[in-house]
């Protein structure tokens, strides 16, 4: 045993001998670099194995979290249970929570093959898709790109911390079972390593719910005889709520199913305002609230405000710019955002089809920004293959050849317009585009439900009657619609869904899996529920869960079937479902309170909508909050 | 002996330990200081992870006849304990106690213990029967 450290020391004398040579042997062929931060991290404890000491996160326990009152409403009235819904079965968990969930994580180097520089990261965890952290310097989307669980990260060293930017993420949570969060939220994370431990310092940021950023750090020790594994999860086609129906929508009503009783009595240590967040429960000022002599309403907090507006960030979404905006979407598929309002394009060998024409005084920079896709997409490309490599008749009627020493057929123009209702802002356009297209009669074709061209063929004085130029030159009254011919290599279905108005329906693109949603769904604001045209609450759920019951996830959730709504970001049916959840959560509140009698100026006062008025409501405006409470009560009474 | 009893109080605790890795928040799914019987007929036998699924037909608390879900073990907790997927058979007649949801209108329900009359089967009543 004595030997042991003359031993030590020995060694120790050894390395500071050999280290220099080895440092001037080792710096040949390399060059400083950050810390390598890929490998297996192993997280010491999680936050699945609950809080309190229990194994199991409380129920409505927000401790330190800067909650506002929207989010704390949120937080009551969400129920743990939808996880079972269709949508949402293995669904990955929360981006903020990732980082001290089960299992640790593993990150992954992505390098350029040529020159060996960090293109990216890749993150895995349990219960997490993969997380790309793009070190190639590309910008993040624009507002009204699709969010995803696992959000678009780019990342920067500095110094030997790599700092990560994240937006465009789901909704989610910050705990399990507990804090939600909005998807307008941002994350900044730093990474660092000192050694065999990682250090995550989060920062989520989200101006609906948090009136400060969250701030939480985590550790992690490096230990490469363990890998992360992904979970196993087998998704079913049938809801986990019971019952026969598949729409159930799982919520607990404002102020009635609290359950911090259960368990606060015997952690009673806790205040129950620190319990419930918000900023001034999570400084050190508060404690002086503890004994009494300070109310924590009064104390003088630093906090601040989160960077961002939550207004701002929402209607980044659907920008009112004057600009119309392109966004591929899949297949034959395009989004156009026309000064904030979305339009769906259909751009292939066979034309262009339309789904809404935007507001008028748009039509000039859509029809320009529709041919140039259509003259793009009928461009000449390089030839794939050459001679007898290509598939087909070889030699001079060869069409590869053909491609090469001669110019490609005209584009084709504008054959169909379909509209999703007859609201102004979806058929500004239909008559000088109609006019601009080919088709029977040098026209495009108009097509819509026949009580939107009822509407459109009104009194002269109703706002929505138009110029026989604009009606429909086709409409329908089933509940299905097909167009008569495969256009573009797919079917092109409309569904006649009454909810905004009696005129409403959605169209589907059945290859390239896309649907028009039209006024049904919106993520900036409520639905715009017309009642004197025949809208009801009712129906914007029907018709919302008509998208849902057509629409498929890729994976997990997320993605394949893309959802085109009349305002703000391309969508999947996990944002669907989201949207439908609320209006039905608003919808079942106000029924509540309409069985305890209240009036609708009572109903108003009680605020139902609370929690996600930052997210969809509006104080000023041609569709504000008050509208839809009265739109909703209006629908329950009638 | 001693040694032996300490080593399998700390495997068990390791066993128990699982029980906090569901993919959602039992305590925050269902009040599991309440308790409901289950007296009707299986329809469907879901195994699966991370939970598996039995839907029962049984009358609630009106005496109306619903579709009731009944949460369950992953499949791989469950195949341990020698559940398989052809123990139990669509029709069977079973009484199930359960944790019911929070949520009002809700037919879920968290299993506790499982017993099927005509043979006897009985599962949540022997040391470690417990949903994972």
């Amino acid at each position: 045993m004595n030997n042991v450290p003359q031993a030590v020391a020995r060694c120790v004398g050894i390395l500071m001998i050999a280290s220099p040579l080895a440092a001037a042997q080792v710096l040949v062929g390399r060059t400083a670099a950050p810390p390598d931060i890929s490998g297996e991290w192993v997280l010491e404890t999680s936050e699945d194995q609950g809080q309190l000491g229990g194994l199991q996160p409380a129920p409505d326990d927000y401790l330190g979290v800067p909650f506002n009152d929207a989010g704390r409403m949120r937080s009551d009235t969400t129920a743990e249970s939808i996880w079972g819904m269709w949508y949402y079965q293995c669904r990955p968990h929360s981006a903020p929570h990732q980082w001290r969930g089960l299992g640790g994580a593993r990150i992954l180097s992505e390098l350029d093959p040529l020159d060996r520089s960090i293109r990216a990261y890749r993150v895995q965890f349990w219960r997490s898709l993969d997380r790309p952290i793009y070190m190639d310097g590309r910008a993040h989307p624009p507002a009204w790109a699709p969010h995803t669980w696992t959000g678009f990260s780019t990342g920067e060293w500095v110094g030997n911390t790599l700092v990560v930017q994240t937006t465009h993420l789901k909704d989610g949570f910050l705990r399990r079972g507990g804090p939600q969060t909005s998807d307008m939220l941002t994350m900044t994370e730093f990474l660092t390593r000192h050694d065999d431990t990682l250090t995550v310092v989060q920062v989520t940021d989200d101006p609906v719910y948090m009136d400060e950023p969250f701030v939480q750090s985590t550790f992690y020790h490096y230990d490469p005889t363990t890998r992360v594994n992904m979970e196993s999860c087998n998704a079913a086609t049938f809801a986990e709520s019971g019952g026969t129906d598949p729409h159930f929508v799982p919520h607990h009503l404002p102020g009635r199913d609290l359950f911090i009783e259960e368990w606060l009595p015997s952690e009673n240590w806790i205040p129950f305002e620190a319990v419930r967040g918000g900023v001034r429960t999570v400084y050190p000022e508060y404690r002086s609230t503890l004994d009494g002599s300070a109310n924590a309403a009064d104390l003088d907090v630093p906090s601040s405000s989160t960077h961002l507006a939550a207004r701002d960030r929402v209607q980044a979404q659907s920008p009112r710019d004057g600009q119309v905006h392109v966004l591929p979407v899949q297949g034959n598929l395009y989004m156009l955002v026309a000064d904030g309002r979305n339009l769906a394009a259909s751009v292939g060998p066979e034309g262009i089809m339309l789904v809404n024409t935007g507001p008028a005084e748009m039509t000039g920079d859509i029809l320009r920004t529709v041919t140039e896709l259509a003259d793009r997409a009928a461009a000449a490309r390089p030839n794939a293959c050459a001679g007898a490599q290509c598939p087909g008749v070889p030699g001079w009627s060869s069409p590869y050849t053909n491609a090469v020493i001669s110019s490609p057929a005209p584009a084709r123009g504008l054959r169909y317009i379909m509209n999703t209702n007859a609201a102004p802002h979806n058929v500004g356009g239909n008559a000088p585009l109609a006019d601009a297209g080919e088709g029977r009669g040098g026209r495009a074709a108009v097509i819509a439900h026949e009580n939107a061209l009822i509407a459109m063929s009104g009194p002269l004085d109703d706002p929505w009657s138009t110029d026989a130029d604009a009606w429909p030159t086709e409409s329908f009254y089933s509940d299905i619609y097909k167009l008569t011919s495969y256009f573009n290599g797919e079917a092109v279905l409309a569904y006649s869904t009454p909810a905004t108005t009696d005129g409403d329906s959605i169209v589907y693109f059945r290859h390239s899996e896309v649907i028009a949603a039209g006024d049904i769904y919106s993520t900036v604001s409520y639905p715009r529920i017309d009642r004197a045209r025949g809208g009801s609450v009712g129906g914007v759920i029907d018709g919302l869960n008509r998208i849902l019951d057509l629409a498929v996830a890729e994976y997990r959730s997320q993605g394949v079937t893309w959802v085109i709504p009349g305002r703000g970001r391309l969508s999947d049916t996990a944002d669907v479902a989201y949207y439908r959840n609320m209006v039905q959560m608003v919808s079942d509140r106000v029924q509540a309170l309409i069985d305890e009698g209240l009036s609708l100026e009572q109903v108003q006062a009680a605020r139902p909508t609370m929690d996600f008025d930052p997210r969809y409501g509006a104080d000023t405006g041609d569709w504000t909050t008050e509208m839809f409470v009265e739109a909703v009560y209006g629908s329950l009474t009638e | 002996m001693k040694r032996n009893v300490l080593l399998a109080m700390a495997f068990g605790a390791l066993l128990t330990g699982t029980a906090a890795y569901a993919h959602h928040s039992y305590a925050a799914t269902y009040d599991v200081e309440q308790s409901l019987r289950l007296e009707g007929q299986l329809v469907q036998f879901a195994l699966r992870n991370p939970h598996s699924y039995l839907h029962i037909s049984a009358p609630d608390a009106e005496g109306n006849v619903q579709r009731w879900a009944v949460e369950w073990s992953g499949a791989g907790a469950l195949s341990r304990q020698g559940v398989s997927r052809d123990t139990l058979r669509s029709g069977d007649e079973i009484v199930i106690t359960a944790n019911p949801s929070r949520v009002r209108g809700e037919f879920r329900a968290l299993m506790v213990t499982l017993e099927r009359p005509v043979d006897g089967l009985t599962w949540g009543t022997r040391p470690g029967e417990v949903v994972d």
